[in-house]
């Protein structure tokens, strides 16, 4: 995903539908997280979508409108706050910054914004990034299946390093150390401690450079290179 | 006399905004208007019938959860409300075992109808010729993955190509559309 064309060949194929589970949850997440990118996708959208609208009607079955009342407006209150994700997620976007003051002070800026706190979701994403074009990790917390993963998108890890996974805030008093990150990182989300969705809302994800293998005290020693913030998807 | 002109895209829109406000008789007008459109797009991803209705249904569950993110400026009504009614089918397809069930024989005969022509809108018009600038396996490959929801892999078995080459040509194909759509704009 290294050159734009290569990100505009991801929007496209999203659209077009034909990534695989992985690289789809990789758009998915890049969508919240990334204005640029979904501006692609919409673009690919209405390039496409002429094929959709110019299928013959299929006649549907006279039940079935009674079952989509129920589903959509029986179980929503009329009232329901229709939550943004984009707005949120640029909100949340504008504070991930690389370094651990800024990352407490992220945390801090949440708990100051109750409103900003995520509902009950069972899916998390997090897009770390440095300063600079695009995303190094996509990292996903999936409480339903009980996983967390990482995927490198652009990373590089040095010779002779490792890139650490920690976690901060949700109510840490420190960083807390995730693991090294592998080519294939997946671990339980019960490493996390305690799964909540408000918790994690208020999580932020970090990638220090450590020594390879992993830092040697418990609590990152080297620099912290890409940050970002747990967001809800729907 | 009533001279203004019955404009679809605007009763659409107009709807969607009363739906983002909670209005259940304009989430029913909305249904009347393009369920069976939507249904055409979700039945051509889901051959069985049961499941392209499950795939309606929670596209409509989310435009009455999503309506007031409709941006008019952004994209014309109808082609935001298929691109729902996709996704969900998509996301159906891909959660279901169906591409174990079905064979790749059975799906030879497509049973989703392209209207004719002459009802062709000037976007349709515009697309058709420029997927008619790739070579036709290539735009086989483009509309069976936009109509039926088929993976890489699928198209791999059916094109008797590797994955990766499916990939590159796939990719291929959508920048040369990208640059003829764009292009004729």
């Amino acid at each position: 995903m290294a050159s734009s064309e290569d990100r505009d060949g991801l929007a496209a194929e999203y659209v077009l539908g034909t990534l695989d589970d992985a690289e789809r949850r990789d758009a998915e997440a890049l969508i919240v997280a990334d204005a640029t990118f979904r501006a692609g996708v919409e673009a690919w959208e209405k390039r496409l979508s002429p094929l959709a609208l110019a299928l013959e009607p299929v006649a549907v079955p006279e039940q079935l409108r009674a079952r989509v009342m129920t589903a959509a407006v029986g179980e929503v209150l009329p009232n329901a706050t229709v939550i943004d994700f984009p707005a949120r997620a640029r909100r949340w976007r504008s504070v991930a910054i690389a370094g651990w003051a800024v990352a407490a002070a992220a945390t801090g800026f949440v708990l100051l914004n109750p409103a900003a706190l995520p509902p009950s979701q069972g899916r998390f994403v997090a897009v770390l990034e440095a300063e600079g074009p695009g995303p190094a990790f996509i990292a996903s917390v999936d409480i339903d299946r009980g996983t967390i993963s990482v995927r490198p998108v652009s990373a590089t890890v040095p010779e002779g390093k490792s890139h650490e996974l920690w976690a901060l805030g949700g109510g840490r008093d420190k960083p807390q150390s995730l693991g090294v990150i592998a080519a294939d990182f997946r671990i339980p989300s019960s490493r996390l401690g305690k799964i909540d969705s408000v918790a994690l809302g208020d999580t932020v994800f970090a990638v220090s450079l450590e020594p390879e293998g992993g830092s040697p005290t418990g609590q990152p020693t080297g620099p912290v290179l890409f940050t970002g913030k747990l967001v809800a998807t729907e | 006399m009533n001279a203004i002109a019955h404009d679809p895209d605007l009763e659409l829109s107009d709807l969607l905004t009363q739906i983002a406000g909670g209005d259940r008789h304009a989430f029913g007008r909305l249904y009347d208007l393009t369920a069976s459109r939507l249904f055409a797009v979700t039945r051509c991803m889901l051959r069985r019938p049961e499941m392209a209705e499950e795939a309606l249904q929670e596209a409509f569950v989310r435009i009455w959860q999503k309506a007031g993110a409709y941006d008019p400026g952004q994209a014309r009504p109808m082609g935001w409300l298929a691109t729902i009614a996709r996704n969900q089918a998509i996301d159906l397809r891909r959660r279901s075992a169906e591409r174990e069930v079905e064979s790749l024989d059975d799906d030879d005969g497509q049973t989703y109808g392209i209207m004719p022509e002459a009802h062709f809108s000037f976007e349709m018009k515009r697309l058709r010729d420029c997927l008619a600038v790739l070579p036709e396996d290539r735009q086989d490959m483009v509309l069976l993955a936009y109509y039926q929801g088929w993976s890489r892999e699928e198209l791999a078995a059916r094109f008797s190509r590797p994955v990766t080459t499916i990939k590159t040509l796939l990719r291929r194909s959508l920048a040369i559309l990208r640059e003829c759509i764009d292009g004729k704009l």
